[in-house]
């Protein structure tokens, strides 16, 4: 029970850290080879401290990593559990499916 | 860019028939029943723009599952749009916006189910809760890193 709990808060924060556009920005950037904070703010015409609080919420939930690299601090894509989401959506997928299918069984049997 | 889930079977009865039957309560418990045994289904359906349909279900009654949809947009035989939440039995929540379509196909059906997210971010911000938008997010992003 507290394990199945403990599951859902991850994938709420994950799922909380891919609702906002920049972070979803950030980690497609991020998709084509690591980068610094600063080379993140650029694009996105944010300060520094703006990017560090969506890498940082990126990092709680592993969706990025970051390390110090010389003066910058560099950030790639972490080992995210985004299986745990995948997984999730498919089986939400399935169930509607499977309403679909009943549904459209109830009514060609009541022809 | 894929921003929704979108589901579609074709369904052999033509589009009034699949509306009206859709609206009905043994047309609602079909959609949301199963052949399980023991399977709990609760329906209370205020059919009208505004009004609320609430459906309880689940495998028992210490796992249910709650949709409070509210009828946005009726036009009979064509679309039904929906503002849902959806509660689980772990006591989590989120809210979400399911179109239905009824489209004619040489005399049956095509029937599509499509949801999408918060329809708002500032919504989104506020509940600050659940599960929000998520299927397009993610699938761009797990795009994104193939």
């Amino acid at each position: 029970m507290h394990r199945s709990v403990q599951h859902n808060v991850t994938l709420d924060r994950t799922f909380f850290a891919l609702s906002d556009p920049t972070r979803r920005s950030i980690l497609e950037r991020l998709a084509r080879g690591p980068a610094t904070i600063g080379q993140l703010a650029e694009p996105f015409g944010l300060t520094l401290n703006g990017v560090k609080k969506h890498v940082g919420i990126l990092e709680t939930v592993d969706l990025v990593i970051t390390a110090k690299v010389g003066r910058a601090r560099e950030c790639r894509l972490g080992p995210a559990q985004l299986d745990d989401a995948t997984g999730w959506i498919e089986l939400y997928r399935r169930a509607w499916e499977g309403r679909l299918d009943r549904f459209g069984a109830y009514v060609e049997e009541r022809r | 860019m894929i921003d929704e889930l979108r589901l579609e079977r074709v369904i052999d009865a033509p589009p009034h028939v699949v509306f009206e039957t859709f609206l009905t309560d043994d047309g609602q418990a079909a959609f949301y029943g199963q052949d399980d045994p023991g399977w709990v289904l609760e329906s209370n359906c205020d059919l009208r723009v505004g009004g609320i349909w609430t459906i309880t279900f689940g495998s028992s009654h210490d796992r249910l599952y709650r949709h409070r949809h509210i009828f946005r947009v009726i036009d009979p035989p064509r679309r039904l749009v929906l503002a849902t939440t959806e509660s689980r039995p772990d006591g989590s929540s989120f809210d979400f916006t399911i179109e239905f379509t009824f489209g004619p196909q040489d005399g049956r059906t095509l029937m599509t189910v499509t949801q999408s997210g918060f329809p708002t971010e500032e919504l989104r911000e506020e509940h600050g809760r659940g599960v929000p938008n998520a299927f397009a997010r993610l699938a761009r992003i797990i795009q994104a890193r193939a």
